[in-house]
């Protein structure tokens, strides 16, 4: 094994993890204020390790960011539980070790998948899954629908798939699934979905990347992880896993951090991977594994008056900024989308959105203030989510996936536009 | 020259295969046709097409079960399903084809979906 500096371990969970010597699987949680939630998803994880792979050595590592409400303390006391019997599960030959840590670096969910992907480099571990902290949903099953492909089928990458409710995830639906979708010609249906598994020899490419000063440290990991994944040539695939139950947000709520982050992660590898997406026309779908169920995710409501207030305000706010960053026709659409917005309705046309996230992409290349640039972008995603909750208000989940797939589409379609944007702007290599 | 793409026909209705292969070959293809699913897997393997497209309902195998098994074997095979009801989209599976279409005495649209699947690089 390669020796890589370890960065984000501290020294006693490197001296824990050497006194436990090797693992043939390492599921990573990562944490911060979960305390009511980690025990259940810490349960579950064991379970699953022992009821489907009770003969694999396997570690549980906690990665916390210094909670203060107890996650750590309850993080500790799932570890301990004697949950076997009551679970009517066999207790496995090879009982899955606990280890709690506080990662270093900057704050965030990607430095706490760093100090995870380190913990599985010194174990040498084959096969990794992460999961969210807040998840409700979670079953033992999890585990194998996403250990199973890499240990036994040679998947290097395997992203969930889950039924959400059509208003759950909308940086998914909007942005981080068509574009990534249109740029890499791959479909991969929740790129940033929070819970993956993953081989050994992709932890090594994740731990040689020189990215942990960027956003990847905080909610850009799980798009970078994807990208990472599909870019270099890993086989994907997908897992049913049912329901998405977390700890959900109204999209018109403060999505700020989060969808910097992740937005900005995707326009940066796209200067990075260049020379990859440029020659990429339309995409193909991934292999999908696990037992279908017919569930129905629980509702979220939304605030559509305050979704079109943002958009209008924000508008108002940075309308020099667009005329800056937009070319004149997509200034002009925009302004006639302001124009007639009321306050319950709004018509944001799909191709002015993609057209729109084509020229932030480009411009955000050689943009000085890029933080600027993506909190502008936030009021027009506003405006772009509230006429798809328009659209879609009498449809069900599966209509409005086909409301998706129209976007993706168009963002694969619109691709030539990217690349007159791309030369205009001066972005070429 | 460039070589003529092949695509392979799976339904079980004669009726259907005969019409894919009708037009399908007018507009250029090389097209193989099969009634039993449960030999697609070998007839894959014996010619080697550029497509498969997939009928739905057949008696031996659904074509949602066949696509799992093409997809499991041949990662990166495109493949379309051809159905006469948009009910299967509730089946999370069917989302490992390329595309679907709706069967009609039309084949046009169909024809579209070839055409932007034989246009796609990766």
């Amino acid at each position: 094994m390669q020796d890589l500096p370890i960065t984000a371990l501290p020294q006693e969970t490197q001296e824990a993890l050497k006194a436990i010597g090797k693992a043939d699987i390492l599921i990573g949680i990562p944490s911060y204020n979960n305390a009511e939630t980690i025990g259940h998803v810490i349960r579950a994880v064991k379970l699953g390790h022992a009821k489907y792979y009770p003969g694999k050595r396997a570690v549980l590592i906690n990665s916390d960011g210094g909670s203060t409400d107890g996650t750590r303390e309850a993080a500790q006391t799932a570890f301990d539980e004697d949950i076997y019997d009551l679970s009517l599960v066999h207790r496995p030959q090879e009982p899955i070790e606990g280890v709690t840590t506080t990662y270093l670096g900057i704050p965030g969910k990607g430095s706490a998948f760093k100090a995870v992907f380190e913990a599985a480099h010194l174990l040498g571990a084959k096969a990794c899954a992460v999961f969210d902290s807040d998840l409700r949903s979670i079953t033992p099953e999890w585990v194998q629908l996403l250990l199973a492909p890499v240990l036994e089928k040679g998947y290097g990458y395997v992203c969930p798939f889950y039924r959400r409710y059509k208003y759950d995830g909308t940086i998914t639906n909007s942005i981080a699934y068509p574009l990534t979708r249109a740029l890499y010609g791959r479909r991969v249906r929740q790129p940033i979905g929070g819970d993956f598994g993953f081989s050994g020899e992709l932890v090594s490419q994740y731990l040689e990347k020189d990215v942990w000063e960027t956003d990847v440290a905080r909610f850009g990991i799980d798009i970078w992880m994807t990208t990472t994944a599909m870019v270099e040539g890993f086989k994907i695939c997908q897992s049913f896993m049912g329901a998405k139950i977390h700890d959900v947000k109204d999209p018109g709520a403060d999505l700020g951090p989060m969808f910097e982050q992740v937005v900005g992660t995707i326009f940066l590898l796209m200067k990075t991977y260049e020379s990859r997406w440029r020659k990429v026309v339309g995409s193909r779908p991934t292999a999908i594994f696990g037992f279908k169920t017919e569930v129905s995710p629980s509702p979220l409501q939304v605030n559509l008056e305050r979704m079109i207030t943002k958009f209008k305000q924000g508008f108002d706010q940075h309308e020099t900024y667009y005329e800056q960053a937009l070319s004149p026709d997509c200034m002009s659409k925009l302004a006639e989308v302001r124009e007639m917005a009321t306050e319950r309705a709004i018509d944001f046309p799909k191709v002015l959105w993609v057209r729109i996230i084509y020229n932030y992409a480009a411009s955000y290349q050689k943009e000085s203030d890029r933080k600027h640039l993506l909190e502008s972008l936030i009021p027009l995603y506003f405006g772009f989510v509230a006429s798809y909750v328009r659209e879609t208000e009498s449809y069900d989940d599966y209509k409005a996936e086909e409301t998706i797939e129209e976007l993706c589409e168009i963002y694969e379609d619109t691709k030539p536009y990217l690349l007159q944007r791309w030369k205009e702007k001066g972005c070429e290599e | 020259m460039e070589e003529k793409k092949k695509i392979l026909a799976v339904d079980d209705e004669e009726d259907i295969r005969f019409i894919l292969k009708e037009e399908l070959t007018d507009e250029g293809y090389d097209v193989y046709t099969l009634g039993d699913p449960t030999q697609a897997l070998d007839k894959i393997e014996e010619i080697k097409p550029d497509l498969v497209l997939v009928d739905i309902k057949m008696p031996q195998m659904s074509g949602i079960e066949l696509l799992g098994k093409i997809r499991d074997k041949y990662y990166d095979l495109p493949v379309i399903l051809l159905t006469a009801y948009s009910s299967f989209k509730r089946d999370i599976a069917s989302a490992a084809s390329d595309h679907y279409v709706v069967k009609s005495g039309d084949l046009t649209e169909l024809k579209n979906r070839i055409e932007r699947i034989f246009k796609v690089k990766v």
